[in-house]
Order: C-alpha cells, then sequence, then structure tokens
C-alpha cells in the first residue's frame, strides 16, 4: 500500500526561525522532502532554547520536547549570512535546492540580499516561501510579528475569545504558529504545482495576520459588513442554553453542542431523564428554548451537576446529541482515538519517545518516523561534500567563521 | 492574470460536505481556479442558514458566513437517498478530479460514498476525507464539530483558561477554518502524487488532529510529562510587565516588557508615575516579580485612568513595546490588513468586501468572491455537463432525485 513519499526527492533549505517556517519544514520532510536547515553559528535558531522559557510547559526532567516538532528530519549547517563566503556556500545550496522558507523581516532579508528578486535571477525555478508577521508591505511590513501579537491579538480573536465582562482570552505558545505552518505548506504545494505546470517557481507566502483573520473568518466576516459578535456569556447565563458549558460532579466541563435542536431536544429530554421537559409550555419550540435559555439552564444545571462526565459519556454516546469533554492535555496523549485518528507518532528519540504528527493523513504513504533531531551545524560536512566543496574548501571556510 | 492561468484552473471538484472545514477547503481549491460543484441534500448545507441558527455568530443583514464559505460554487441538489441521485453522481464522479466528503462513516457507507466505491467510478479521483475524530476508533461516528473536536477534545481550552475560571472560549468556525488549510494541502499533496503516479488516493484529515497540532507544544510536552499551569487571573499575574491591563474606554493593553533593565523607568514615565522610578518596593526584577500583584494593582489604575488611544501614543513615545487586542470591528478600518492581503474586495453587492484566504503567490491571484448560489441554482448546468440528456435530468427532478 505505501509508495515512495510524495515529497521524496525534494530539496528544503529552511532558513527560517521559530515555529511557523520551521513546522512547515518539519511537514515537507514528514513527507520525505530532505530538508536543511540553515542556522547562525553557535546557538542556532533561538527556537532551540525556547523550552527553557517560563511560559513553556515544565517536567521534572528538562528535555528539548519542542525541537522534536521543529528539528525533526533537518539536517544542519551553522553559516554567518553576514560573511561573503558563507554567501557564496548558501548560493551553491540554493541552485540544488527546490524549495526555500525564509522568516526574516524584511529589512534583514534586504541586508542579506534575501529577498524573491534577489534570488530568482540566480534560480528562477526555486519556489521562495515567505512568512511575515503583517505582510509584505504596509505601515506594519517591519514590526516584528510573534503569534500572540500578529495572529492572536491583531486579528482580534483574543478580544471575541472572552466572557462577557473578563479579560481577553489566552493563547498557547505557538498555537497560531503552528495553525499557519499548514498554510506555508499548502503555499509552497501549490508552487510546486505551477513548476511542474510551467517550469518556473515564484514567490509564495503568508502573514501572520493573515492567517489570524482567516481563522477568525466567520467574525472578521461579520464585522466587514457591520454585524458585532456578541460577548460570550459566561456558562450559567448562555445565549442558548444548548450550546453551552457544564460543570460534572467530577468537576469536568461537559460541551453541549445541540445545533439541531429542531430534531434533537426530546431525544435530549430523553436522554438526561428529564421527559417532562419535552412537555414542558416554556420550551416547546427552539424560539422559545432561545428566549427562555436563563430558565433552561437553571433546569439544565442541577441535571449535569448529578452525574460524572463517564456517566454522561454513557448516557449521550448512542444518542446522537453532539457533545464533548473539555479535554485535559493530559488526558489526550492516552486517548485511543488519538492513536486512531493518527495524532501522535512513536520515534527513535530515546529522549521524546513520541511525537505529535502533523495533522495530514495520506492513503498512499506514511510520515516518516522521527529520530533525534540535530544539533547547529551538525550535518555541515555533508551537506557541503553534496554541493561540491572539497575537505580543503570546508577546513578554510571553517577558519574564516562563515561556517559555525 | 487570465482565470485560465490559475493554479488550480482546470480541476473539478464535487464538494459534498456541510458546515465549514471541509466546504471551506473547497473554496480555497476554488479561489485558485478549480470549478468547485457543491451538492447539497434538499434542504441544502446547514450553514446557509447558521447565521441565525446559531446564537454565537453576529448577526448581520446580509448571510455573510454563506457568501464567504460558497464563493464560487455552484449548487446541485440531489437526495442521494434516492438510486436515481447516486447513480447521477457516479456520473459526476466520473467527469471530477476532487471530492470533498465530511459525512459521518456510517452515513458514507449507507450512501455507498466510501473511498472504495466511488474508485471504482474514477480511479483518478482525489477524496479528501474530513472527520471530527478520525476514520476508524471508538468515536470514529461521533459527530465533530470545531468546539468540541478541534477545541475541546484536544484541551486546548483546558490549556486557555484562567486559574479557577471557566475554559476558554473559541470563536465561530475559528478551528474549522484553521482544519480547512491542512485539508487543502493535503489534496495538493495528492495531487502531486497523482501526477507522478497517475493515480488517485484517499487523503483526509480530522478537527481532533489539528487541534492538537495547533496546541503541538503543549502536546509534546505531555508526551514528555511536562506541563504548564493554567495562567493566573490578570489581577495577580506572574509578572505585571508581561500583563494585559483594561483601559478607561473597555479595551485591553498587553504589555510585553521583556527588557525590564531597560524598560522600567520609561514604563514610570509613560503611565505618569516617575516616582516609581526609585521606589525600593520595586527596585529590580526580583521585587517587582516578589510583588507583582501589588504592582499590577497600581499598573491597572493607571491605565484605567485614560483610554486606548492615549495608551497608543503615550507608550509608543516610550519606546514600550505593547500587543494590540484588536476588537473584531477594529479590523475593517486596519490599512494592515488589507496590505496582508487578508482583506479583499468581492464582486457581491451587499458585501463588497470579503476574507482571503491566508495563501498568496507572485504567480496567479485568487479568484474575486461572486455572490454565492442559490439552493440547486446550476442543477441543470451541471448535469447536462456530466453527459446527462434534458430528457434524464426530467425524470430525475420527477423522481425527487434532483430538486
Amino acid at each position: 500500500m505505501t509508495e515512495p513519499l510524495p515529497l521524496a526527492g525534494l530539496t528544503v533549505l529552511d532558513i527560517s526561525s521559530f515555529i511557523a517556517g520551521p513546522a512547515a519544514a518539519t511537514t515537507l520532510a514528514d513527507f520525505g522532502a530532505d530538508v536543511i536547515k540553515i542556522e547562525p553559528p553557535g546557538e542556532g535558531d533561538p527556537h532551540r532554547q525556547n523550552y527553557k522559557s517560563p511560559n513553556y510547559p515544565r517536567g521534572d526532567h528538562q528535555v528539548n520536547f519542542p525541537w522534536q516538532l521543529e528539528g525533526r528530519f533537518k539536517r544542519s549547517i551553522a553559516l554567518d549570512l553576514k560573511n561573503d563566503s558563507a554567501r557564496a556556500i548558501l548560493e551553491r545550496l540554493l541552485r540544488r535546492a527546490d524549495v526555500m522558507i525564509v522568516n526574516f523581516p524584511p529589512p534583514a532579508r534586504e541586508r542579506l540580499r534575501l529577498r524573491w528578486e534577489d534570488i530568482e535571477p540566480l534560480h528562477p525555478r526555486l519556489v521562495y516561501c515567505s512568512l511575515t508577521g503583517y505582510g509584505e508591505s504596509g505601515p506594519d511590513r517591519d514590526r516584528p510579528g510573534l503569534d500572540i501579537t500578529a495572529y492572536f491579538g491583531r486579528s482580534g480573536i483574543l478580544d471575541a475569545a472572552r466572557y462577557e465582562g473578563g479579560p481577553p482570552g489566552l493563547s498557547l505558545p505557538a498555537q497560531g504558529d503552528r495553525a499557519t505552518a499548514m498554510t506555508l505548506v499548502a503555499a509552497i504545494l501549490l508552487g510546486l504545482r505551477r513548476r511542474d505546470q510551467t517550469g518556473k517557481g515564484g514567490w509564495v507566502g503568508t502573514s501572520l495576520y493573515a492567517n489570524g483573520a482567516w481563522s477568525n473568518g466567520t467574525t472578521v466576516a461579520g464585522a466587514l459588513v457591520g454585524a458585532k459578535l456578541l460577548p460570550r456569556q459566561a456558562p450559567d447565563k448562555p445565549r442558548n442554553a444548548l450550546t453551552n458549558l457544564y460543570r460534572t460532579k467530577d468537576d469536568r466541563w461537559l460541551q453541549l453542542l445541540v445545533v439541531r435542536d429542531d430534531r434533537l431536544w426530546g431525544t435530549l429530554c430523553t436522554a438526561i431523564d428529564r421527559p417532562d421537559l419535552a412537555t414542558d409550555p416554556r420550551f416547546t419550540d427552539r424560539d422559545e428554548r432561545k428566549m427562555r435559555s436563563l430558565d433552561l439552564v437553571q433546569e439544565l444545571m442541577p441535571v449535569f451537576a448529578s452525574r460524572t462526565y463517564a456517566e454522561w459519556e454513557g448516557a449521550l454516546s448512542k444518542t446522537g446529541i453532539p457533545f464533548g469533554v473539555i479535554g485535559r492535555v493530559a488526558d489526550v496523549v492516552e486517548d485511543e482515538q488519538a492513536r486512531h485518528a493518527g495524532i501522535f507518532a512513536d520515534t527513535t528519540n530515546p529522549e521524546v519517545p513520541r511525537t505529535v504528527n502533523n495533522p495530514i493523513r495520506l492513503g498512499f504513504a506514511m510520515p516518516r518516523v522521527s529520530g533525534i533531531p540535530p544539533a547547529v551545524g551538525e550535518n555541515a560536512e555533508e551537506i557541503l561534500r553534496e554541493t561540491g566543496y572539497s575537505d580543503a574548501e570546508i577546513a578554510e571556510l571553517r577558519k574564516s567563521g562563515a561556517l559555525g | 492574470m487570465t482565470e485560465s492561468s490559475l493554479p488550480l484552473a482546470g480541476l473539478r471538484v464535487l464538494d459534498i460536505s456541510s458546515f465549514i472545514a471541509a466546504p471551506a477547503a473547497a473554496t480555497v481549491l476554488g479561489d485558485w481556479g478549480a470549478d468547485v460543484i457543491k451538492i447539497e441534500g434538499p434542504d441544502g448545507d446547514p450553514n446557509r442558514t447558521i447565521m441565525n441558527d446559531s446564537a454565537n455568530y453576529p448577526k448581520g443583514a446580509v448571510n455573510y458566513p454563506w457568501q464567504m464559505d460558497s464563493r464560487n460554487k455552484r449548487s446541485l441538489v440531489l437526495d442521494l437517498k434516492k438510486p436515481e441521485a447516486r447513480a447521477a453522481l457516479d456520473r459526476l464522479i466520473a467527469i471530477s478530479d476532487i471530492l470533498i466528503c465530511n459525512f459521518p462513516p456510517l452515513v458514507r457507507t449507507n450512501l455507498r460514498l466510501g473511498y472504495d466505491d466511488v474508485k471504482s467510478v474514477n480511479p483518478r479521483l482525489i477524496y479528501a476525507s474530513l472527520t471530527g475524530y478520525g476514520e476508524t476508533g471508538p468515536d470514529r461516528d461521533r459527530p465533530g464539530f470545531d468546539a468540541t473536536a478541534y477545541f475541546a477534545r484536544s484541551g486546548l481550552l483546558d490549556a486557555q483558561r484562567y486559574e479557577d475560571g471557566p475554559p476558554g472560549v473559541p470563536g465561530p468556525a475559528q478551528g474549522d477554518r484553521a482544519t480547512a488549510m491542512a485539508l487543502f494541502s493535503a489534496i495538493l499533496m495528492a495531487l502531486i502524487h497523482r501526477m507522478k503516479t497517475g493515480e488517485g488516493s484517499w487523503v483526509g484529515t480530522s478537527l481532533l488532529g489539528n487541534g492538537l497540532w495547533s496546541c503541538g507544544v503543549i502536546a509534546q510536552a505531555a508526551l514528555v510529562g511536562a506541563f504548564l499551569p493554567h495562567r493566573p487571573p490578570p489581577d495577580r499575574p506572574r509578572s505585571a510587565l508581561g500583563n494585559i491591563y483594561r483601559t478607561s474606554d473597555d479595551r485591553w493593553l498587553q504589555l510585553t516588557i521583556v527588557r525590564e533593565d531597560k524598560m522600567w523607568a520609561p514604563l514610570c514615565e509613560a503611565i505618569g508615575h516617575p516616582e516609581l522610578i526609585d521606589d525600593p518596593r520595586f527596585a529590580a526584577i526580583e521585587e517587582r516579580r516578589k510583588r507583582a500583584a501589588e504592582l499590577a494593582a497600581i499598573l491597572s489604575a493607571a491605565f484605567a485612568r485614560r483610554d486606548y488611544e492615549h495608551w497608543l501614543h503615550a507608550l509608543a513615545s516610550h519606546s514600550i513595546t505593547f500587543g494590540v487586542i484588536s476588537r473584531p470591528q477594529d479590523i475593517p478600518d486596519d490599512v494592515q490588513a488589507f496590505h496582508a492581503g487578508a482583506i479583499v474586495e468581492t464582486a457581491i453587492p451587499d458585501m463588497p468586501l470579503t476574507l482571503a484566504n491566508p495563501i498568496h503567490v507572485s504567480f496567479a491571484k485568487q479568484r474575486i468572491a461572486h455572490p454565492a448560489p442559490a439552493l440547486g441554482e446550476h442543477g441543470d448546468e451541471v448535469l447536462h455537463q456530466a453527459g446527462l440528456t434534458a430528457h434524464e435530468i426530467t425524470e430525475l427532478r420527477a423522481s425527487g432525485a434532483v430538486r
């Protein structure tokens, strides 16, 4: 069943840092691409240090777990791109590459001669993939874009993600970066398809801001026609008691999502052992249930608080009533369904024995099994030899400081 | 740039999906030139009415979510429970490149719409499957929505809450739209595979898988036994200089001061409390962290005295970095949103602006959005293209298989 990986034979230069760009490169590598990570000498990609950040999860042992996500399968070469000899190496690497991923802010690209207009004359077949915080032009073009500011803050997600009167919502480390990585993958594949069709490369790209706005698209599209999102009411004051959160007896949160209550109202009343509600004149149709959602929630809160989540799962799961639990990450990693959905994968890295798969599933190929991600510059010599450098030249480059 | 030069021109897509994640992937295919035929049941895609059906949608005079998710599509109504309709669908499958399906697995079996069923009709077809929770396993048949599968089950909402507070709040379709990008990528991967091998294939993704990919840092951490404690609420932050503050006009500012040693004095100046600069209670990082709640109370009171506009200028003039927490209603006026290509013009008279998909390429422009189709609007024309005669179409209509 499994055929050669779809991206086998492609060479990708990952000249990006932190998360969105590198995670896109990881996804390409998962499906067979040879990814060469170009990092600054010394510390390398600053993302290598993120596991020590106070905003990142901590365990008993310090393991560089995020690097398994962003570093896996890559080969690393450390180049000081400000050094002219390093530039020559880069150009030789470029000529053999199919894809290049860049996330330097525009002024740095210009200084380093890494804009598409700098690269295109050298290699017109290249797919040049650009990630920015806020786009390629405009007043905030040069502003450093982080996922919390560009994806979540600026796009209106954090403001929309709050309860009435409460503080803005929270985002998790790299949450928007990782969603954006899927867009970069799509952009690159579109570029490759076009190259297959025409023989020409091209510029492709996206911004964190555009991805936040896309993800928040329903709300933003509403704003474009003057429709305003009403702030979400706290779970005891919902606008619709049938799409609401309920605390269970064991202090979990059950999320009820009966969108089609025109069809499911009776089923729900039966499933929660409140057949009386089905004939309660206050709640006979959708409009009344919505209008009296504060009454309805007062009926439903004690019901849901009377049983554990496991008991509710038993009572609701065969009924067709959409519901879920507010999952805890700790549970998810043991979730049998997550295994079925192909979400996690074993690795051959003893320190990080399991990792998170990219969400793309293919009937004709499985993502590769990952090992230990590279140290800074670990694969420099093999990469340079493949590119035609002699041992003497490599030694020279090391001496000059171009090669870390 | 003519339409035929779009990278997906010439591809035909059957969008047999409903609501948002899967139809949005079809929309993106259409943006890049594919001909998208939306196949709906007699009641239509419930996304046609979700703006009014869902209490959590902004209410507009224009049906903007439907317009956005269905731009440039053609609509055909088939009652797939009727054998004649199913046979007509096979005629369409035979002339199509991509089929997008998000029926729950049981429904697919009943309608003979699994990959094996359609592969025999068209082996070059790319079958793109979206599920809530995956194709197998105990929760395979559970209906999956973005609030439940992407946000709740993945642990995102639990992680996105303040200590002791209720779970986080997902925006309408927020996870669906992010998932559309993964489904679109999967389809492009299959197109590359087909170009190499001549063969079609199954590809897919799940809302749960995308939720976990998005919170991959905490998921990967949990896999090695590392966890993130819930964030303390803004009145008792870990650091008062990395905290959010409400302004007098009920906006929020996100302070993100990393270089405290350098920025402490300018901050005190900017908020009109120069006396704090040498206040021994807050002399250095260590003291400021230890007395974070006390300092947050002072800063809260200061920020609450003036409006958002004031703080934008006051902080910028002291070179103090902060995150903008935009309200959705600010975005239509944000020049940068146009520069980022996020907002584009449409050919829809009552909805002149919409969101572009976030992919940009130098060699083509996304198609401009035309009005979304009425239910069944293109039935005759689509069936005619599939080679059905006028007589056959009349028969199908008479039987109720086509509406």
